[in-house]
C-alpha cells in the first residue's frame, strides 16, 4: 500500500484524514457554499429586523411560533430562525451539497482521477459523506449564529420563557439554542445520505440535487396528511419540528433519541444503497 | 466482475435489520403475576400507594369524527367559550401526548405537548396555575384551603385549555361510578410502559348504552392504573385510549412543581368553577360543565351507563351551540342538531338545550321531548 511509504506523503497524517481535510477545504473554498451559509444566516437577521422595526409589536399567537418572545429575549431570534429554516431552507442547502458530492466530480470529469489515486471507492464515498455532515453542522450553526448576533444587536437579552412557562437565564438559553442547532444537524443527516445516493445515480449534479430536495418536500407533505398516520413514524421529516421539545422544562429528550435512531436508519439504508451503486457502476468520466 | 450482486447485500440487510429490531421491540415477554380475583385488584387500586411518579401519557380518541388538526381551528381567540369549544373538538379528533409529574395528593404537573406549543397545569399545595404557551397566558386558579378531594382534579378540570386526563384520574372516575350497573371481570395480564399489569374489564349490564366495555390496566405491584381503554359498540379500536408510554415510580424533582408566571405573560385570576348541584355522585365529574366527551360520559356513568344529561338553555355556555365548528360536525335532525360519535351523542335542540349521553341518538331524542 502506498500509504505505508511515509516519504511520499507531505505530512504524517493518515491518508484518509488528509483526503477528508482536502475535501472539506474544497467545499469551503467554493463561493456557492459561502453564499448558502450567508443566506441561511440572513433568515433570522431579516426576521429580527422585521420585528424590531415594525410599527406595532408582534401579535400574540400569530405568525411563527415564539415571535412574541423575541422582544423579551433576543436569543429567540435564533430559535425562530431554526424553526423557519427547518422545513425548506436547511434541506435545500444540504440537498445542493449532498447532490453534488459524486455527480459533481463525474460531471467535471475528475471522478476517475480521484479513483486512480489509491483512495478506494468506499473510502471516497465515506469521505464525501463526512464532508456533507460538516456542511450540515455549518448550516445549522450559521442560522444559530445569525440569530444570536441579530438578537444581541437588536433586542435586550433577559430571562427566556420556555414553552412550559418556566424561565431560564441567558446562559442556559444559549445552551438550549446550541442543542437545537445540534437537533437540526442530526435531522439533516438522513437527507444527506439520500443526496449521496442520488448523486451516485447520475452524472448531472442538478438532477441529484433536485431529487433530494423533492424527496424532502414529499416527506413533509406525507407527514401533513392525517390519513397516513401509520406511515408518519417512518418519515424522514417526522421529527424535524420536534426541535422545540428542547424548549420544554424539563427537556423532553424522547424525540431527540427517536430522531437520532430514525436518521441513523436512513443513513444506514441509503449509505448501503450508495455503496451498492457506486461500487458496481462503471466510471466513464 | 464476478458476484457483483453481493455489493447490494448491505442495502437489503438494513431493512431486514430494522424489521427485526422493530418486531423484537414490540414482542416482549410478559411475566405472569400471581393469580388474582377482580375484588383483589379493586382493593389494590383503592389502596394504591403510588402517589409519586412521573411519566408520559398518550391520549387517543377514535370517535368516528373527521380528524381536525388544531391549526385548522384557527388561532386561539379571547372568547373563552369559543376557545373551549375548539379545545374540546381538538381533543375529540386528534391525539395528544402529555407528561405527568405527581408527588403526593397536592402536587401535580401536567404538560400537554403540542407541536411547537405546550399547555401546562401545575398544582403545588393550594397554589394552582395553568399556562398556555400559544397565547402566553397564565391563569391562577384559587383552590379553597383544604378542599382537595382528589389528586390533581383541580388544575386539570379548572381550565378547559388543558384537556389532560391521566389514566389514574380516569380509572378512578370509572371505578367510583361503577356500581351495581356494571360487571367487573379480570382480563389477561398485560404490559404497559414496561410494568406488568392486571386488566380490569368493566362491562355495562344495560344494553341501552353505546359503551361496550372499559378496560383498565392496573400495575401489579402498586395498584396504579396505567391505561384506560373505552370501547364503543361496533368498533374494534378503542374509542378513547389513554395510557402511560413510560413511567418512573420515583418522586419527581421538586422544582417541577414550582411555577411563577413568566414576565410578559398575561396573568388572569379565575375562581374554581362551582360544582353544579345534584348532577351525580362525583363532584369531579360535574366540574366540567361542557358537554365534553369525558365530562358527559363521566356524568352519565355516575348514575348509570345509559343515563342522559340535559343542560337547560340558560346553563349552556354562550357561543357553544352556534359556533361554526359544532355546526360543521353536527347533522340536522328533527328536533335540532345532532353531534354523533361512536361513543357519545350530543343533541342541541331547537330551543337551545343540550342533551348528551353515551346512548343511541333515538334515546336522546326521546329524552329531549
Amino acid at each position: 500500500m502506498s500509504e505505508s511509504q511515509p516519504k511520499s506523503l507531505p505530512n504524517a497524517l493518515p491518508t484518509s484524514l488528509r483526503l477528508f481535510l482536502s475535501e472539506v477545504s474544497v467545499l469551503f473554498r467554493r463561493w456557492r457554499t459561502w453564499a448558502m451559509l450567508v443566506a441561511l444566516a440572513a433568515v433570522p437577521v431579516l426576521i429580527g429586523l422585521a420585528v424590531r422595526f415594525s410599527p406595532k409589536g408582534p401579535p400574540t399567537g400569530r405568525g411563527p411560533a415564539f415571535l412574541d418572545q423575541v422582544t423579551h429575549n433576543g436569543l429567540f431570534v435564533g430559535v425562530i430562525g431554526l424553526i423557519v429554516c427547518m422545513p425548506l431552507f436547511l434541506p435545500l442547502t444540504v440537498g445542493v451539497v449532498a447532490g453534488d458530492t459524486i455527480a459533481g466530480e463525474a460531471s467535471l470529469g475528475t471522478l476517475r482521477y480521484l479513483l486512480v489515486a489509491p483512495a478506494g471507492r468506499i473510502r471516497l464515498l465515506v469521505i464525501k459523506y463526512l464532508a456533507t455532515v460538516v456542511f450540515c453542522v455549518a448550516a445549522a450553526l450559521a442560522v444559530v449564529l445569525g440569530g444570536v448576533l441579530a438578537g444581541l444587536a437588536l433586542f435586550p437579552v433577559g430571562r427566556a420563557t420556555l414553552l412550559s412557562g418556566d424561565t431560564i437565564g441567558p446562559g442556559e438559553a444559549f445552551g438550549r439554542l446550541l442543542l437545537m442547532g445540534g437537533f437540526a444537524t442530526v435531522s439533516l443527516l438522513g437527507l444527506a445520505a439520500i443526496g449521496l445516493f442520488a448523486s451516485t445515480m447520475t452524472t448531472v449534479p442538478v438532477g441529484a440535487m433536485a431529487a433530494t430536495i423533492v424527496l424532502a418536500v414529499v416527506s413533509q407533505v406525507l407527514d401533513a396528511l392525517d390519513q397516513l398516520d401509520w406511515l408518519h413514524p417512518w418519515l424522514l421529516s417526522d421529527h424535524w419540528l420536534d426541535l422545540a421539545d428542547l424548549l420544554r422544562q424539563p427537556i423532553s429528550w424522547g424525540s431527540f433519541g427517536e430522531n437520532a435512531l430514525l436518521q441513523a436508519a436512513y443513513v444506514a439504508f441509503f449509505g448501503a444503497l450508495a455503496y451498492g451503486r457506486f461500487t458496481t457502476k462503471d466510471i466513464l468520466a | 466482475m464476478k458476484r457483483i450482486w453481493t455489493r447490494w447485500l448491505p442495502a437489503a440487510a438494513v431493512p431486514a435489520a430494522v424489521a427485526v429490531a422493530v418486531l423484537a421491540g414490540g414482542a416482549s415477554a410478559v411475566p405472569p403475576p400471581s393469580p388474582s380475583t377482580p375484588e383483589q385488584v379493586l382493593a389494590l387500586v383503592a389502596a394504591h400507594t403510588a402517589r409519586q411518579f412521573s411519566g408520559t401519557v398518550e391520549e387517543k380518541a377514535d370517535l368516528g369524527l373527521p380528524s381536525i388538526p388544531s391549526q385548522a381551528l384557527g388561532p386561539a381567540t379571547n372568547s373563552a367559550s369559543l376557545g373551549s369549544a375548539a379545545t374540546i373538538l381538538e381533543l375529540l379528533t386528534t391525539s395528544h401526548t402529555a407528561r405527568v409529574y405527581a408527588d403526593g395528593p397536592t402536587k401535580l404537573r401536567v404538560q400537554v405537548m403540542d407541536q411547537l406549543a405546550e399547555r401546562d397545569a401545575v398544582r403545588n399545595g393550594n397554589d394552582a396555575w395553568t399556562y398556555d404557551s400559544k397565547t402566553n397566558t397564565a391563569t391562577r386558579v384559587s383552590v379553597p384551603a383544604g378542599g382537595s378531594t382528589a389528586e390533581g382534579s383541580v388544575p386539570s378540570t379548572a381550565s378547559p385549555s388543558v384537556p389532560a386526563v391521566t389514566p389514574d384520574q380516569l380509572a378512578q372516575r370509572f371505578l367510583t361510578a361503577a356500581g351495581t350497573s356494571t360487571d367487573i371481570s379480570l382480563g389477561p395480564t398485560t404490559t404497559v410502559a414496561g410494568h406488568t399489569a392486571y386488566t380490569l374489564v368493566l362491562t355495562p349490564k344495560t344494553p341501552g348504552t353505546l359503551v361496550a366495555s372499559v378496560q383498565i390496566a392496573v400495575e401489579s405491584q402498586t395498584g396504579l392504573p396505567l391505561s384506560v381503554d373505552v370501547y364503543a359498540k361496533g368498533q374494534s379500536d378503542p374509542a378513547l385510549h389513554t395510557a402511560f408510554q413510560n413511567l418512573d415510580l420515583h418522586a419527581p424533582d421538586a422544582s417541577v412543581f414550582a411555577f411563577t408566571p413568566p414576565a410578559g405573560a398575561t396573568v388572569k385570576q379565575e375562581p374554581l368553577p362551582a360544582p353544579k348541584a345534584g348532577s351525580g355522585a362525583t363532584p369531579k365529574a360535574s366540574a366540567s360543565p361542557k358537554p365534553s366527551q369525558t365530562g358527559s360520559s363521566q356524568a352519565s356513568a355516575a348514575k348509570s351507563w345509559d343515563s342522559v344529561v340535559v343542560i337547560p338553555a340558560d346553563k349552556v355556555p354562550a357561543g357553544l351551540t352556534d359556533s361554526a365548528l359544532v355546526k360543521q360536525l353536527a347533522s340536522p335532525v328533527a328536533d335540532g342538531k345532532l353531534l354523533s360519535t361512536s361513543l357519545v351523542n350530543v343533541l342541541v335542540t331547537n330551543d337551545g338545550r343540550v342533551v348528551a349521553g353515551a346512548v343511541p341518538a333515538a334515546t336522546l331524542m326521546a329524552a329531549a321531548k
